[in-house]
């Protein structure tokens, strides 16, 4: 009775102990996915501030356009240059949001860690009392 | 060994296992390689900004150029192209600008600076990162070999230690602070006591060899100030030299004993102007009676100072001696600087610690005896 009771014991905290990796495994992905979108990002603001750089250099007369599908559209370079701006205050915002997400998954990640650790310890010292008995 | 085990003494191999060690540099090693893949990637955008502006900048040369235009993917059909001064750029995210062949370039160039700046960049983060590979692969050698790690608590030196350490600093920090002090009070107060020993001396060593000394040696004094601006410049040797002829030929050699030539410790520099000064004051101020007290006082507390201030004071008052006595020459010093203080310092000698900046004064008294 004792042991089928601790050995389904046993099988419960492994069960738990799969679904918890799962769930970890599934945070670890989250994250380097966000990781990947921000490096994406952020290689996108370099590119919209260099273009801003550049707009600010051109003449007040200078011809801009913009390419919009197969097309280029002409554009004022006042337009543009408040297009371009907006674009890297959006890509900047959604810079930060991702880190905060990024933050949020790492610390679920840990406390995970932290439980998985716990259950593998609790598994252990109950193979070992089943050992002694 | 009585006492109980100070430390311990792991080995480093089960510290740092060198497998895991080596994992490390691996990684890192792994990321070197990546970064300098980047590197060689912005090497070559560098490459072809750079042809592409050779290109740009060649093109405005004619007004056209014959040219096979791409048509499809294998095909090519014979052109030309023409308005060879006109632009359309990239500047990315989308957006075109209408550019001439110079302006491009400027672009370009400035495209060109960006790409340079990234690969240095990347070139000081593979430096770093170059480094720490070496450390692990040392510490993965380090726990190969076997190399253990000895820790021992140094807690129960630490406190008296660091008392001690920290209190010795502590007056250190003091006396260097008290010494500057001093030093600076000395100056002020030998600036004071020259002043006042220039008119006290008239009282002080009014006696009769000084009023020879005076009488006879007062063209010379004219003629070795001088001497005495030119040899601010000679070395230190020469200047020796004048002193120890000087006593010779002093008639006021047989000045009483206890009198001993006041030697002003302020810079050589400022001696030239002051004697200047003191003649004018000799020859044309009656001597004024200033009070005998204030001057020992002055002088005891100037030689307190250099008991206190020894560390650097005797080596610059050395100097000084040499210096301003030779400046004033024998009969300068005889004229002018003598004033009776030798019972204050030999008081401050005998009272308080030996004072080593006496060292010098005391020498001096004995060549004069």
């Amino acid at each position: 009775m004792a042991s089928s009771s601790s050995s389904s014991a046993a099988r419960d905290l492994q069960k738990d102990l799969e679904a918890k990796a799962n769930d970890l495994s599934k945070i670890q992905k989250d994250i380097s996915k966000n990781h990947q979108v921000r490096k994406k990002y952020t290689i996108q603001l370099g590119e919209n501030e260099l273009v801003l750089k550049e707009l600010d250099l051109l003449n007040e007369d200078a011809n801009v356009y913009k390419l919009i599908g197969p097309v280029l559209v002409k554009q004022d370079l006042a337009e543009a240059n408040a297009n371009v701006k907006k674009r890297i205050e959006y890509i900047s915002a959604e810079l930060k949001r991702l880190d905060s997400t990024v933050q949020d998954l790492e610390e679920k990640q840990n406390s995970k860690k932290e439980a998985i650790f716990k259950l593998q310890q609790r598994i252990q010292s109950l193979q070992a009392g089943k050992a002694k008995a | 060994m009585s006492n109980p085990v100070k430390g311990t003494v792991t080995s480093l191999s089960s510290l740092y296992s060198p497998e895991d060690a080596q994992k490390a540099s691996i990684r890192v090693q792994e990321t070197i390689t990546e970064h300098q893949k980047n590197i060689q990637q912005l090497q070559t955008f560098l490459n072809e900004n750079n042809t592409l502006i050779n290109l740009v900048k060649k093109l405005p040369d004619k007004l056209n150029h014959d040219i096979m235009v791409p048509f499809g993917k294998a095909a090519f059909f014979p052109g030309k192209l023409i308005h060879t001064n006109e632009f359309m750029v990239l500047l990315g995210e989308g957006y075109y600008a209408d550019r001439t062949s110079k302006q491009t370039v400027e672009i370009l160039k400035r495209r060109g600076k960006d790409l340079e700046s990234q690969i240095e960049n990347l070139n000081g983060i593979i430096k770093d990162l170059k480094f720490e590979a070496s450390f692990f692969d040392e510490t993965a050698t380090e726990a190969a070999e076997g190399i253990v790690e000895i820790r021992e608590d140094y807690v129960e030196e630490t406190p008296n230690e660091d008392k001690a350490t920290t209190a010795g600093e502590d007056d250190f920090a003091r006396i260097l602070s008290r010494m500057e002090e001093l030093e600076k009070e000395e100056l002020e107060n030998e600036e004071l006591e020259s002043e006042v020993a220039e008119e006290g001396e008239d009282l002080d060593t009014a006696d009769l060899s000084h009023l020879m000394s005076r009488t006879s040696f007062e063209t010379e004094v004219k003629s070795s100030e001088v001497e005495a601006k030119n040899e601010h410049s000679t070395s230190q040797i020469s200047l020796r030299n004048d002193t120890q002829q000087d006593p010779k030929d002093s008639p006021a050699f047989p000045v009483s004993k206890d009198s001993y030539v006041k030697v002003p410790t302020l810079s050589g520099s400022e001696a030239p102007p002051r004697l200047v000064e003191h003649n004018k004051s000799k020859n044309s101020l009656p001597p004024t009676p200033v009070s005998k007290n204030e001057v020992s006082t002055l002088a005891s507390s100037s030689s307190n100072d250099r008991s206190n201030a020894s560390a650097i004071a005797p080596v610059s008052k050395e100097v000084s001696n040499h210096g301003s006595s030779s400046t004033n020459d024998s009969s300068k010093a005889f004229t002018g600087s003598i004033v009776e203080r030798t019972h204050n310092i030999e008081n401050n000698q005998k009272g308080q610690t030996p004072a080593p900046a006496s060292k010098p004064v005391s020498r001096f008294k004995m060549q004069r005896r």
